[in-house]
């Protein structure tokens, strides 16, 4: 019930995002999907996930994606001219993309489940420790490269929004 | 609630994402459609983490999180920068690499 729920507002809102005119009302639409999309995380018992995706994602990008929407007045910029030949491949591309990702999904449910962590199993450990764990044991490397990368993200944002190149 | 529902309502999101790349202009509507189907695929991965009684998703989905915002910093200073320079964000106007 709860599951219907969630996806009705998160494909409406995802909709809605690409297809307003308003590049502002598209990021508070994207906002109300990310929120949706936190709600599945619930639903599948990854309470930590939920709140990442409200605090990275609505929270820090979508603000960010605000601010250079409000910055370059951009709330305005309606009057692009329409590619209707570029809509229409790209409107076919998007049902075989669908229906490859849909025969794709069917193909895999004859997947048996093979790891120990069942539900049960992290809720008695609880799953902010069991992801903190992991996160500083088996992907230490990825953990450590992950946060060199957000380093050259800071100096290239610098570089790139500097005036004179 | 079954494993397939997730990984079609992810791939619905996916597809809408893929859509809105393909025909926006606006640079700032591209890269939140982009955004979209980034979490299409996270979505995806904690479903099946879940379903297979994993942690691995669950891990790789911080990553891509960590991914994301890198690449909103850096994708909005382009936006920026490309604005300073055109007096437009419509990324029919970035052609000077055609010849």
């Amino acid at each position: 019930m709860l599951f219907y729920v969630f996806s009705i507002i998160a494909i409406y809102s995802a909709l809605m995002v690409i297809l307003s005119r308003n590049p502002l009302t598209s990021a508070l639409y994207l906002v109300l999907c990310f929120f949706a999309i936190a709600g599945f995380y619930v639903i599948l018992d990854m309470e930590f996930l939920a709140a990442m995706q409200v605090l990275v994602y609505a929270g820090a990008i979508m603000v960010l994606v605000v601010l250079v929407i409000m910055l370059l007045n951009l709330a305005n910029a309606k009057n692009i001219p329409k590619d209707f030949h570029q809509m229409f491949i790209a409107v076919i591309s998007f049902i075989l993309l669908f229906f490859e990702i849909f025969l794709y999904a069917i193909k895999g449910s004859g997947k048996v489940p093979t790891g120990i962590y069942t539900t049960a199993f992290i809720k008695t450990i609880g799953n902010t420790q069991i992801i903190g764990e992991f996160l500083f044991t088996k992907y230490i490397f990825p953990f450590e490269v992950a946060s060199i990368l957000l380093l050259i993200a800071i100096i290239g944002a610098f570089i790139f929004a500097r005036r004179k190149f | 609630m079954d494993i397939n529902a997730y990984l079609i309502v992810a791939g619905i999101l996916f597809s809408i994402g893929g859509l809105g790349v393909l025909i926006r202009k606006n640079l700032i509507v591209v890269f939140m459609s982009l955004e979209l189907m980034f979490n299409a695929a996270n979505l995806g991965f904690v479903a099946v983490s879940g379903y297979l009684n994993l942690i691995s998703g669950d891990i790789f989905v911080i990553f891509v999180m960590v991914v994301a915002a890198a690449e909103a910093a850096i994708a909005l200073g382009i936006a920026i920068a490309f604005y300073r320079e055109k007096g437009t964000i419509n990324i029919d106007k970035a052609n000077e690499l055609k010849w």
